[in-house]
């Protein structure tokens, strides 16, 4: 453990008198207990959607992409933009895991568990629409670059799309590793506390063997380390690519060298926002106030801030180019296509810039920054935005670019285009329904390690230090004492 | 047998201790398994080996458990035709003629199948030219809705008969009762059918032969007959004038022989770049159709007027006042007048209309002109168009008077398009013998009691005389896929001639051709040409000229809104049961499957509350397929259509085209498709008049979905003027300044280096060489009219899909040739250029470096390659490609998915009907048929070249430009489009480029892809003047746009 003095003026990261005892207690109760009714109807809905999203799914496969309203001009739609959407989403668990760990941002425990795990449920999603978009999807395995006996025919590295096949499944691969090498101690913990031995045995196995001596920990923090590392230039890399897509192409409109940076900021803006929305409701439902604060969600907001602006700039920047390249075709799309309210697809550029640029701002108030309404209320709102954005990106470049002849009719989804969609939600729900259940949703070992340096009643008595001069401190060779004595209490 | 014993080694032979060793080993070498005693089969699956075990296992099971793609066995001959060499394509000449039309063809077939047409070159009408409608025409040979059998009995009481049955039937019915036997047809092009019709009046004594063109040309040959003696069309001979001025005649598309005039046209427009010269075509029009689009002037008149624009030409040539109310128009008529004045002698005057008094008119312009023996040849006329329309509405009513006995009808369905469809259906009542040859269920054949369906043309033997000594042969190009007879065949029976129409054509032909040698070599020619091109004139009589301006003088004056019924290029007045050509988007207006009403954008601002100047209003007509419908009401009769906006049409006046709201028993892709408008004709003064001078028209609440294929006309944007996808200039501008393109491409690529060595500055990429052959491509802007022969011919070489009316609405069709359409200058009355886009087969491509699985990549010949069994089907090329030419199979269009049953409720009944067995037979074997799920796009016919470098290669010696003419380019009849070998000096490729070299540029070249495909820019004969008023608006638009872009 290291030592650590916190300002009594930085928030508590944990409420409460909370012994260690408690912090099990309270986090691993949900697991123990019968779920409520809540739950089900919650987790029943989330697979109704999941099944319309799997019947949409296999319309599209039979019948072909023609049951989507895609055409001619228009080659992605709604696929790509949820697919972007939702990796985008899933950015912000690994930021918050790896690089707010590297940082030594103590507050990320309270929510790093959910967070990693909703990374991976969104990148599950997303995975979904690049597989099922392609018109014959029982051939996608052309994507990877295996052995094979076709000579000179393999894959195209020069393509985007093989890069995305790469990046996801290694920021896939990594995420789920880092997840579930922090939950080891906590599934080892549950384990030690089953009743049954059904569920001995099943966190046994999924513990591999926990034991929790020195050893382990040990090579769990080294290990948690280097998965931090890993992951970290995963986090820039991944929207990088994705946004390579786009940035490498000659559409009007995709054609930026802004993208990457830009990407990278708007995904970490959803993906914040997704665990916003998310811990908002946990915190509820499980009565975990005392370990996701107002400190964390305001926190949090702070980033939304922040990466909204971000993206704000670059969207101006965009504008700016437009116009300053004068290059007709470009400033067709972001004048025309975008930027002019009443052009065909208007609404959806002034419904990003309301919803991601504008409305974010009023988290530069404290008092919007620590309300709960408020607070969901947005993180929706960026959700949706970023949404649009991506959909402005696609649909509003691709449908009138460089040929006029060529300008497409108006596209809209067709029943089984939002049904993949609405499948992506069932998949995301019902798994982070099952994780909820039955993991941790809140780092157990990684909340007791904050608890003893900013937990409430720990502070709380640190707080006589803070009437103890400096001098006073720092000379009488007793400040290490203090504290263990203080701590020993 | 002795006990030798054989010896491979000594160790054998010894019987050593290492060879029996060796034996009990079967290997060699060490076998990678663990080791044990018990042997190899025996032996532990080592860890080392799990992944070998684990992978062999998982592909073993994937592969007993994936599932069967049903085989389909092909059977070999069991004793091979002499002519059939199975993937040898033989060629036959033979001759379209279908509703009058006359065209000299090549029909490719394949292993006994007719798949594709091709033009006739020894033809001097038509050169090697074809139209869309000749190239869909082998589609109608499969065509499912073709009668299979004779049949007697009216609509449910029809029961298939036998020849012998019908024969006995109807040659006892004529017999019975001496009856006034008539024989309706269309135009009779064929010598030997008009002996067997003189042998048949010789058997029956009153048998009367009337001819019958649904889109008729009795104004002309009346007012030939008045003018100059003659009931006849001469020839027109639009090469040879200087100035060409059209009155409403769509001489390009489809007035009397528009394959012809577009090869004579574009001889005109063919620009030397030495010495630039080229016709200048006027064209006064009331609807936009493709050769006003074509015009370097057009000139818009209300349809009522067309006789005062007539004679108003014709008093300013004579040097008279012009009586045209409206100053612009009087302007325009002087105008034109003067320049027409200028070139006596090298001017040709032609009018679409069928009022014999503004033919006479016409007449008397082209006499003031001096353009008879010049531009019209009276030495060869026309047998293309031969009705009276007079004749057949006494036909009609002698019908009702019961004054006919039998009726005979060959190629005519006047219950479909005279204008008074009931009065003939009535008369048709009254007459005891009907019998029909036609080779559908169309809406006369209905009515008839005895059917005798007539063979196709492809099956079909015969002879037809296009224009005067120039003939051409039919000849079958397969065996008669049904109980179907050529109606010459009928006719000869029931005159009691026992020989059949094939003797008695070689017998026709015998001493004329020489025989059976000459005949052999008449049929492999397919045609016979006169010896020598005499060219004379006819005498010019005056006398009927002012009685026609009287008569011109006296017309009704136009209502609020006047009509105008056309014909369409490609669904004509028969064409709409054939999928190819209703698919076939307009080139005008762009639609496909439909009739509909064009508008003016005045109208439409007035009528449909759409101002085309309001960017707002204008998007959302064009991105929203349902557009408002109209009620269009002519004498109490009335239809609702949907209307679309064309630029180009006269304020006030509506056009509707015919040919559609057929039947469904003539097939699938007829059905629902369009209202029939044949009803708004009138017959006025003994010809049918298609041009109403005053209708109702009405906005209704209905919006009606048209399935369009271009939604957005020009190129010309508020951010700027995309020049770089289109270049055209005019002729003035190009003489003043003929480096205009090159210093307009230099300016566009100077961020990047600028023209010279652009493709090698161009890039940071290191520069290859090309060596061997490179295919390019040179599309002629000032020569392509537009007419979209190569569209069709497109769609049957490569088996493209067809995909149907909801399809093509959600933006799915499939075509790989398209023709862009752009409008520039004036909203009212634009210029407009075409500009055929198809895969450019870029030589830095963009689609080939972003797919995932190198699905399509680039060939070392310069083509764009696209590897169908490949595709995943990302359709990132799609959105990549710059000119978005690549086009992706959304469904099962082809049948030829491995998913069983994914077609029906997807596609619709006309695409299910593409993939009927019949249907099938007209796919070119040489081409995949796409599954669902892949990109597929132009590949500059590459089973063409193939096949040409390969009988180069057999011939051991070098390519040549006729071993290989892709499909559009041979059907192309102004040869606009020149294929080769760019890499070869002599190649045509290479000298197109080089001829033309300042008019040569590269759409889109901005963008450094490099295509091989090259345009030829647009030269309008315009004067710097006439310029200005042409961009005046353009100009207007742009300063209108600059505060926009600011804000």
């Amino acid at each position: 453990m290291h030592l650590k003095y916190e300002s009594q003026l930085r928030e508590p990261l944990v409420y409460g008198t909370k012994t260690y005892h408690d912090v099990t207690e309270d986090i691993v109760r949900p697991i123990e207990a019968k779920p409520s009714k809540l739950w089900y109807i919650g987790f029943y809905i989330a697979v109704a959607l999941l099944l319309f999203g799997i019947y949409s799914i296999y319309r599209d496969v039979t019948y072909g992409i023609g049951q989507w309203n895609l055409n001619k001009t228009i080659g992605w739609g709604w696929d790509i933009t949820n697919f972007v959407w939702w990796v985008g989403i899933g950015h912000a668990g690994t930021l918050i895991s790896a690089i707010l760990l590297l940082f030594r941002q103590g507050w990320r425990t309270g929510v790093n568990r959910a967070a990693e795990a909703m990374t991976i449920f969104a990148v599950m999603c997303a995975g979904q629409f690049p597989i099922w978009h392609m018109g014959r999807v029982w051939m996608a395995f052309f994507v990877l670059p295996y052995a094979n006996t076709r000579g000179p025919l393999w894959v195209n590295f020069n393509s985007p799309l093989l890069w995305d096949v790469f990046a996801i499944s290694t920021y896939f691969t990594v995420s789920l590793l880092f997840w579930y090498s922090g939950l080891l101690p906590d599934l080892a913990t549950v384990r030690d506390r089953a009743k049954t031995k059904l569920r001995k045995h099943l966190y046994g196995v999924a513990s591999f063997g926990w034991t929790g001596s020195t050893k382990h920990w040990q090579r769990h923090e080294s290990l948690s380390l280097v998965l931090a590392g890993l992951s970290t230039p995963l986090v820039l890399s991944v929207h990088t690519i994705v946004s390579f897509d786009f940035a490498t192409s000659v559409v009007p409109g995709w054609h930026t060298t802004i993208f990457p940076p830009y990407f990278v900021a708007g995904a970490i803006f959803s993906g914040f926002a997704m665990v916003q929305s998310l811990m908002v409701i946990i915190r509820k439902v499980f009565g975990m106030e005392d370990y996701i604060t107002m400190g964390h969600i305001e926190a949090m907001n702070k980033v939304i801030v922040l990466t909204g602006s971000i993206v704000g700039v670059a969207y101006l920047t965009e504008l700016f180019m437009g116009w300053y390249s004068q290059n007709k075709y470009e400033g067709y799309t972001f004048w025309y296509s975008r930027a002019n309210l009443f052009s065909p697809y208007g609404w959806s550029y002034w419904g990003m810039m309301a919803c991601n640029v504008l409305s974010p701002q009023i988290f530069w108030f404290r008092k919007m920054r620590r309300n709960l309404f408020v607070t969901f209320f947005m993180s929706v709102i960026v959700n949706i935005g970023m949404w649009f954005e991506r959909f402005v990106i696609i649909v509003t470049s691709l449908y009138r670019d460089y040929l006029p002849s060529a300008w497409s009719v108006y596209y809209s989804p067709s029943i089984w285009e939002i049904g993949f969609y609405l499948g992506t939600f069932g998949l995301f729900f019902t798994c982070f329904f099952l994780f909820a259940k039955y993991f941790p949703v809140i780092a157990i070992a990684e909340i007791k390690y904050v608890l003893k340096t900013t937990g409430e009643s720990y502070k709380g008595k640190m707080g006589h230090l803070e009437h103890v001069p400096a001098e006073v401190f720092a000379h009488s060779g007793h400040g290490h004492t203090i504290v263990e004595n203080d701590g020993a209490n | 047998m002795s006990e030798k014993k054989y010896w491979q080694s000594f160790g054998e032979l010894n019987n050593s201790e290492a060879y029996q060793q060796s034996a009990k080993d079967e290997f060699a070498e060490e076998l990678p398994v663990e080791a044990n005693d018990k042997g190899f089969l025996e032996s532990a699956t080592p860890r080392r080996d799990f992944l070998k075990y684990l992978g062999f296992s998982t592909a073993a099971a994937a592969l007993a458990a994936s599932c069967e793609t049903p085989v389909k066995k092909a059977i070999p001959f069991v004793n091979k035709p002499e002519d059939i060499v199975p993937g040898v394509s033989n060629y036959y000449a033979t001759t379209y003629v279908q509703d009058g039309d006359v065209v000299s063809i090549l029909a490719k077939v394949r292993d006994g199948r007719p798949i594709k047409i091709e033009g006739n070159e020894l033809s001097p009408v038509t050169g090697g030219g074809t139209s869309a409608r000749v190239q869909a025409s082998v589609l109608d040979l499969y065509d499912t809705a073709r009668l299979r059998f004779p049949t007697i009995g009216v609509g449910a009481d029809a029961k298939e008969v036998t020849f012998e049955a019908i024969d006995k039937a109807v040659g006892e019915a004529l017999l019975a009762k001496s009856l006034n036997v008539v024989i309706l047809t269309d135009s009779i092009t064929s010598p030997s059918t008009k002996a067997i019709l003189g042998e048949i009046s010789a058997k029956y004594n009153t048998v009367k032969h009337v001819v019958y063109n649904a889109v008729s040309y009795s104004g002309i040959l009346l007012a030939n007959e008045a003018t100059f003696g003659k009931k006849v069309i001469p020839s027109y001979r639009f090469d040879n004038a200087k100035v060409i001025v059209s009155l409403s005649a769509d001489f390009l598309g489809t007035w009397l022989s528009p394959i012809e005039f577009a090869k004579q046209y574009a001889k005109g427009k063919k620009i030397n770049e030495k010495k630039p010269e080229m016709s200048k075509h006027i064209h006064f029009e009331s609807v936009a159709s493709l050769t006003g689009s074509n015009a370097d002037e057009r000139y818009l008149h209300r349809p009522s007027e067309a006789g005062a624009v007539a004679l108003g030409l014709l008093n300013a040539i004579n040097g008279q006042t012009v009586s045209v109310s409206d100053p612009k128009l009087k302007n325009q008529i002087t105008k034109t007048a003067k320049i027409l004045a200028d070139h006596k002698g090298e001017a040709l005057v032609v009018s679409g209309s069928n009022d014999v008094n503004v033919q006479i008119i016409v007449n008397a312009i082209n006499e003031a002109l001096q353009s008879n023996g010049k531009t019209i040849d009276w030495s060869t006329t026309y047998n293309t168009r031969q009705g009276i329309d007079a004749d057949f509405a006494k036909l009609v009513d002698d019908m009702n008077a019961g004054n006919v006995g039998a009726l005979l009808i060959y190629g005519a369905n006047p219950a479909y398009t005279w204008f008074d469809a009931d009065k003939f259906k009535t008369g048709l009542k009254k007459v005891a013998v009907t019998v029909s040859f036609n080779p559908k269920n169309d809406e006369t054949t209905q009515l008839c009691k005895y059917v005798i369906p007539d063979h196709h043309y492809l099956e079909s033997w015969g002879d037809a005389e296009v224009k005067t000594g120039h003939f051409s042969f039919l000849q079958p190009t397969i065996a008669p896929l049904f109980k179907t007879r050529q109606w010459q065949d009928s006719l000869l029976k029931w005159s009691g001639s026992t020989s059949d129409y094939v003797t008695y054509l070689k017998t026709y032909w015998g001493n004329k051709v020489g025989g059976e040698n000459g005949w052999n070599k008449v049929l492999q020619d397919g045609v016979i040409n006169p010896s020598a091109t005499s060219f004379s004139s006819a005498t010019f009589n005056s006398s009927a000229i002012a009685a026609a301006t009287a008569a011109i003088g006296s017309a009704k004056k136009g209502g609020k809104f006047e009509l105008v019924l056309y014909e369409k290029i490609s669904v004509g007045v028969n064409g709409a049961s054939n999928p190819w050509l209703q698919e076939l988007p307009d080139p005008v207006t762009r639609a496909t499957w439909d009739n509909y009403v064009i508008v003016s954008p005045a109208l439409a601002k007035d009528l449909l509350k759409i101002d085309l100047t309001n960017n707002g209003q204008a998007d959302a007509y064009e991105v929203q397929p349902p557009k408002k419908v109209v009620k269009v009401t002519v004498n109490g009769k009335s239809v609702s259509l949907p209307a679309l906006i064309i630029p180009g049409t006269e304020a006030n006046t509506i056009g509707i085209a015919i040919g559609y709201g057929r039947t469904k028993e003539i097939g699938k892709s007829a059905e629902d498709t369009g209202k029939n408008v044949f009803g708004f004709s009138s017959l006025n003064a003994g010809t049918i008049n298609f041009s109403v001078a005053d209708v109702t028209v009405e906005l209704t609440d209905d919006l009606y979905k048209v399935a369009l294929t271009q939604t957005h006309g020009q190129y010309n944007t508020a951010q700027g003027n995309r020049t770089e996808i289109m270049k055209e200039l005019t002729l003035a501008d190009f003489k003043k300044e003929p480096n205009g393109i090159l210093e307009d491409r230099d300016k566009e690529l100077a961020p990047y280096g600028g023209l010279k060595d652009f493709e090698k500055n161009g890039t940071i990429y290191p520069y290859y060489d090309k060596p061997g052959i490179h295919w390019g491509m040179s599309v002629d802007l000032n020569s392509c009219t537009g007419c979209a022969a190569c569209v069709v011919a497109c769609h049957a070489e490569n088996n493209v899909s067809v995909v149907g009316k909801p399809e093509v609405l959600r933006f799915h069709d499939m075509h790989w040739l398209r023709i862009d359409r752009y409008y520039t200058g004036d909203l009212e009355n634009p210029k407009v250029v075409f500009q055929p886009m198809m895969c450019q087969h870029c030589d830095n491509a963009p689609c080939e470096n972003v797919c995932p699985v190198a699905a399509t990549n680039h060939s070392s010949e310069g083509l764009n390659q696209m590897t169908y069994n490949r595709c995943i089907g990302t359709r990132y090329c799609a959105n990549n490609c710059p000119y978005k030419v690549r086009r992706f199979n959304w469904a099962d269009y082809t049948g030829a998915d491995s998913f069983p049953d994914n077609q029906v409720g997807i596609v619709n009944d006309v695409v299910l009907n593409m993939n009927d067995d019949l249907t099938r037979m007209v796919l070119n074997p040489d081409v995949t048929v796409r599954s669902r799920g892949v990109i597929e796009k132009c590949s500059f016919c590459v089973q063409r070249l193939q096949e040409g470098k390969l009988k180069a290669k057999k011939e051991s010696r070098p390519l040549l430009d006729s071993d290989i003419k892709t499909a559009c380019q041979q059907s192309c009849p102004t040869d606009a489009i020149v294929f080769g070998n760019a890499n070869n000096q002599h190649s045509a490729i290479t000298i197109a480029r080089t001829e033309n070299a300042l008019r040569t540029f590269y759409s889109l070249e901005q963008l450094h892809v490099l295509p091989n495909v090259n345009y030829l820019a647009k030269v309008r004969n315009l004067d710097s003047e006439e310029k200005d008023e042409w961009l005046k608006d353009d100009k207007k638009e742009d300063k209108k746009a600059e505060p926009a872009e600011k804000k």
